[in-house]
């Protein structure tokens, strides 16, 4: 395997602007940085300095205005939205503020999900194991109403590992809880990752979080201003 | 992903949301209303039908000037078909000296096969039976008193005596105008040994044909090729217009409320949708982020749609299948014998209107959940592309429209109902937009809680207007079904007052005419109405001799080759209405020359317009008439009716009797009368009178059960579009109660609010209804007046707004006790 091989996501000049009601407006400016297989990264910011903008074109929800993106080897530009999705499919899992589980959908049923999207045959028992993972085995028959924030949030880990995605994107993953449920959301996430070997980008507030990745990107006004490795 | 696991799993889950199970409501509503009616009226058909084959006596029947060749009597023993022949002709009986002219009808014994011939013996016994045995004859009660004879005498028919064996009390074809003389029953064996057949005879011959439905039909094509010149076959679907029309109305009114119900279900699956939609988008936002496709999005709802669909529909079939049986066990007592089977089409057809008006009223919202961005998952902002034209949204006016063409069955029904709907929805567009510039022009002098009320019609502007159109649509429906229906129902019952004619007498001549009234209205008749009559026979239009070939109406042959009557009178005879051109001036003088007036069917059959001419034959005389104008005749009216009439200068000088209509109370006998006229015939139409006013009240009952469905279909909309806004203002509603406002405020917001959009659809649907019942009135129905009542629908207007104000209030009361926190959490 050469160094290259290793790289799984690459930005090259990654700008994105969009059209507000005082004419165009930049919300990412030239950002550039790559990552490599296994490596986590936090993004780092203060509200509005575009590190959840940069998350969504990084996972190919959307597209930049300019520059070049690879994610899994793949050029995200050269893809189609179906394309993207295929690929999200197979190799990107996701963890969310908002948590983002399905009400009408149990917890065993939440976590099925990426693997029914597979078209995995064993999505139930897989889920199960998933579940009993984060420690929920006795309520995977509990729908999302009957779950705290922190039980909530420990489903969606277990959904977004469940697929053994290549990378995984979260969004404020503790943004929602208390500290001490963050804390222990913490563990499990970096725990999950490093048993799965998965590449973790992060975008987060919480300083002890993103201590706790091996890089850092801090951005301001849509520029990165700071890159640092721990 | 597994689309199906996937969208059973949804459905399973999503039920217990109030939009899906609007859905499936409103689905089963719609399919109910469709199956119930569309069976009932497919059986009543076959029901009326067969009540007609009763009336002509078989199923099909086969008419020629000259004895019918046997190969279709043949033809039709080959397939396991009944026959009977007959020949009907005009001929004068003797006893003694005294004389009468007849209409005979000899029959062999195998008449009828359809219906009942009964006759009363000397004894006073009555019985059915068939034809006469040769050497006897069954006469109508005129021909006993016309003659002064009893049962056992002998009559003269032909120069050889026959014995009068019966008095005939029912017949097949009681009640037919065309017959001018009473009916003599004799032996087709007697009539042609005594030679009354031959040749230069005047007998119109007959094969009656009966048998399973399939089987006639296969043959009356088989021997189409084979019949003799001149031959016409004649169906059982021809048979009676009188009673065929009274059916057809209330087959409009059934298809009326029908559709209404399927259009408002549509409105509530376009408005359920919508909600079910909006709450979705999370939900695919997701799915996209995973990396589904929007195939696999869009596979997935739309199987969950199917399996919506699939037992809503069939539960809905079952229900209109019940229905429709409750109501034709009261319907079938119209149709003697007749109990036809259950035909599955109609349902199967409903089956598939409702798929189809769920998928065209659901699809657009759901389709526009392809467009959901995945980066939703992080930011919930709506970018909606304002004001872009999204032809999608023609698919519910493409449903919509073609649920009208295939369900009015009736062209005049189809575009009132589509100008009508139309410009409902246009109206309430326009009024929405004004309404809501007022709002946010003079709101501000209104109390506070109101005026809060009122900005937020302003602020959900497009809600709004959406809303105001769906409210204005289902309370027009509402007001269509509630208000109009039965006062249109109350017009069609009043088309046959009390005093509706009950007789006719035919034959008179001029000098009987006055005497005649005298008597009958020293019995006590009223509404005595006589009119010349001449029998004619059309010769050349716009000088050409007519060929029956040449026209595709069937019906043409018969008058081109048969009689035509024809009459006239000085003003427009009531159940007349002028269509095209003027009425004749009673001054007429000489240079005018004939004008005679036609009927639109005859218009239409012939190709013909004003200042066409038509040359007709009377005795000796020929005339050529212009057509000066174009009339629509009222057949079910029961009085005498004409396709032609001519001006009264030309008519006078034609040979002519005088028929007359008029009313008389049951109980009066008019035996005196037939004695003492002797030439006179008399037709009695209380027979069918009845049964029309039967029809016409069992059709009402029908109507108003299918009425039922289609207010439930409008409750249920209402709801829905209420249950639309409950959901907008959840969450503002928490935050005004966190930020102290109390519960009066809210409610007096909430009912300001309703209020103001409840006058606005329910002046909306007072006007449109009340245009589109004068539009049924006028156009479809045909009655011959009709004044929309007006202050029944002004209190539609209040009694909406209020509902809708109350309904809204009870829609967000819940909202209102729900702890705010609750709702803030959700977010």
């Amino acid at each position: 395997m050469t160094k290259n091989d290793e790289i799984v996501i690459r930005a090259d000049k990654v700008s994105k602007s969009v059209d507000g009601p005082d004419g165009r407006l930049t919300i990412l400016d030239d950002v550039g940085f790559t990552l490599a297989r296994g490596d986590s990264l936090a993004i780092v910011g203060a509200s509005g300095s575009g590190k959840t903008t940069l998350l969504g074109l990084l996972a190919g929800l959307d597209r930049p205005s300019s520059g070049e993106i690879m994610l899994a080897g793949e050029r995200l530009d050269t893809l189609d939205e179906e394309a993207r999705a295929r690929l999200r499919r197979r190799r990107v899992g996701f963890v969310f503020q908002n948590f983002h589980l399905l009400p009408a959908l149990n917890a065993e049923e939440n976590v099925m999900l990426p693997l029914e999207l597979e078209g995995s045959t064993d999505a139930r028992t897989r889920a199960g194991e998933a579940l009993a993972r984060v420690g929920l085995a006795a309520r995977k028959h509990h729908y999302p109403a009957q779950l705290s924030g922190g039980e909530q949030q420990r489903v969606a880990l277990a959904r977004a590992f469940v697929h053994a995605p290549e990378i995984l994107f979260a969004d404020e993953p503790t943004g929602n809880l208390d500290r001490r449920t963050g804390t222990a959301i913490g563990d499990l996430l970096f725990a999950l990752n490093r048993e799965h070997g998965t590449t973790l980008v992060l975008v987060t507030h919480d300083t002890v979080l993103a201590e706790r990745c091996a890089r850092r990107l801090a951005l301001d006004g849509g520029r990165i201003v700071d890159a640092a490795a721990a | 992903m597994k689309p199906l696991t996937f969208a059973a799993r949804s459905l399973r889950r999503e039920f217990r949301h109030a939009e899906l199970a609007t859905l499936a409501l409103a689905l089963v509503l719609a399919v109910a209303a469709l199956t119930g009616v569309a069976t009932l009226a497919s059986r009543v058909e076959h029901a009326l039908l067969a009540s007609a084959a009763e009336l002509i006596g078989g199923d099909l029947s086969i008419g020629a000037s000259r004895t019918l060749p046997q190969k279709l009597v043949d033809e039709a023993t080959q397939r396991e078909l009944k026959t009977s022949r007959l020949a009907d002709f005009p001929s004068v009986v003797f006893a003694g000296e005294a004389s009468r002219l007849a209409d005979v009808r000899a029959s062999d014994d195998a008449f009828p096969l359809r219906g009942v011939l009964a006759v009363r013996d000397a004894a006073g016994a009555e019985r059915e039976v068939h034809a006469p045995p040769p050497g006897s004859v069954y006469v109508e009660p005129a021909v006993l008193s016309a003659l002064a004879l009893k049962i056992g005498a002998k009559i003269q028919v032909g120069g050889r005596d026959l014995v009068v064996a019966g008095e005939i009390t029912r017949s097949p074809d009681s009640g037919n105008l065309l017959r001018l003389a009473p009916r003599v029953m004799m032996s087709l064996a007697d009539a042609e040994a005594i030679g009354l057949l031959g040749a230069g005879s005047r007998a119109r011959h007959r094969l009656l044909v009966a048998g399973d439905e399939a089987a006639v039909a296969d043959y009356a094509r088989a021997i189409k090729p084979q019949l003799p010149d001149g031959a016409e076959i004649v169906t059982i679907a021809e048979a009676q217009q009188n009673l065929s029309s009274a059916f057809e109305r209330g087959g409009n009114f059934l298809r009326l409320a029908a559709l209404l119900a399927a259009l408002l279900s549509g409105i509530a699956i376009a408005l359920a949708a919508q909600r079910f939609a909006r709450r979705k988008r999370e939900e695919v936002a997701l799915l996209r982020c995973l990396g589904a496709s929007r195939a696999e999005i869009l596979g997935a709802l739309l199987l969950e749609l199917g399996l919506l669909a699939l037992p809503a529909c069939l539960l809905g079939v079952v229900v209109g299948l019940g229905l429709q049986q409750l109501v034709f066990a009261f319907a079938g007592d119209l149709l003697p014998g007749a109990r036809p089977a259950i035909p599955w089409q109609p349902s199967l057809a409903a089956f598939a209107v409702g798929v189809a008006v769920l998928f065209g009223f659901a699809l657009p919202p759901l389709l526009r959940l392809r467009d959901v961005e995945p980066m939703r998952v992080f930011r919930r902002d709506d970018a909606r592309r304002a004001g872009r034209f999204d032809a999608l949204y023609l698919l519910p006016v493409v449903v919509a429209a073609g649920l009208i063409a295939v369900g009015a069955g009736d062209t005049q029904l189809a575009l009132t109902l589509s100008l009508g709907f139309a410009g409902v929805a246009a109206a309430s567009f326009v009024l929405g937009l004004l309404l809501l510039r007022l709002v946010s022009g003079g709101g501000k002098l209104l109390p506070g809680a109101l005026r809060f009320g009122l900005a937020n019609l302003a602020r959900r502007r497009a809600l709004t207007l959406l809303q105001a159109g769906a409210l204005a649509l289902s309370l027009t429906a509402f007001a269509v079904l509630a208000v109009v229906g039965p006062s249109l129902l109350a017009s069609w019952r009043a088309e046959l007052p009390a005093d509706t004619p009950n007789y006719f007498l035919i034959n008179l001549q001029d000098e009987q005419r006055t005497p005649m009234q005298d008597r009958i209205a020293a019995l006590g008749a009223t509404n005595i109405n006589m009119l010349p009559l001449a029998v004619g026979k059309l010769v050349a239009i716009n000088g050409k001799t007519p060929k029956a070939e040449d026209y595709n109406d069937r019906r043409a042959a018969s008058w081109i080759n048969g009689e035509t009557r024809m009459s006239w009178s000085q003003d427009l005879p009531p159940s007349n209405k002028l269509l095209q051109g003027r009425w004749f001036a009673a001054n007429a003088t000489d240079d005018t020359g004939a004008q005679v007036s036609v009927d639109k069917m005859w218009i239409d059959m012939f190709h013909l317009k004003l200042g066409d001419s038509l040359t007709l034959r009377v005795g000796e005389r020929e005339i050529v008439a212009t057509i000066a104008s174009i009339r629509g005749v009222r057949w079910d009216s029961f009085r005498a009716n004409f396709f032609l009439m001519l001006d009264a200068r030309t008519g006078s000088e034609l040979a002519h009797s005088t028929i007359a209509s008029f009313h008389l109370p049951r109980d009066v006998s008019l035996a005196s009368l037939s004695r003492d006229f002797a030439n006179v015939s008399l037709i009695d139409l209380n027979q069918i009178l009845d049964r029309v006013r039967e029809i016409i009240g069992r059709v009402s009952r029908a109507v108003i059960s299918v009425l039922g469905f289609s207010l439930a279909a409008g409750l249920l909309v209402l709801l829905a579009a209420l249950a639309a806004t409950a959901d907008e203002r959840r969450f503002e509603s928490a935050l005004l109660r966190t930020l102290g406002a109390h519960s009066a405020q809210l409610s007096a917001a909430v009912l300001g609010e309703f209020a103001a959009l409840g006058l606005v659809a329910g002046s909306i649907a007072a006007i449109g209804s009340a245009a589109i019942g004068y539009a049924l009135a006028t156009r479809v129905f045909r009655f011959e007046s009709y004044t929309p009542p007006f202050a029944s629908l002004l209190a539609v207007v209040f009694a909406a707004a209020a509902l809708v104000a109350i309904a809204g209030w009870l829609a967000t009361r819940r909202i209102a006790r729900t702890p705010p926190i609750a709702v803030l959490r959700e977010g």
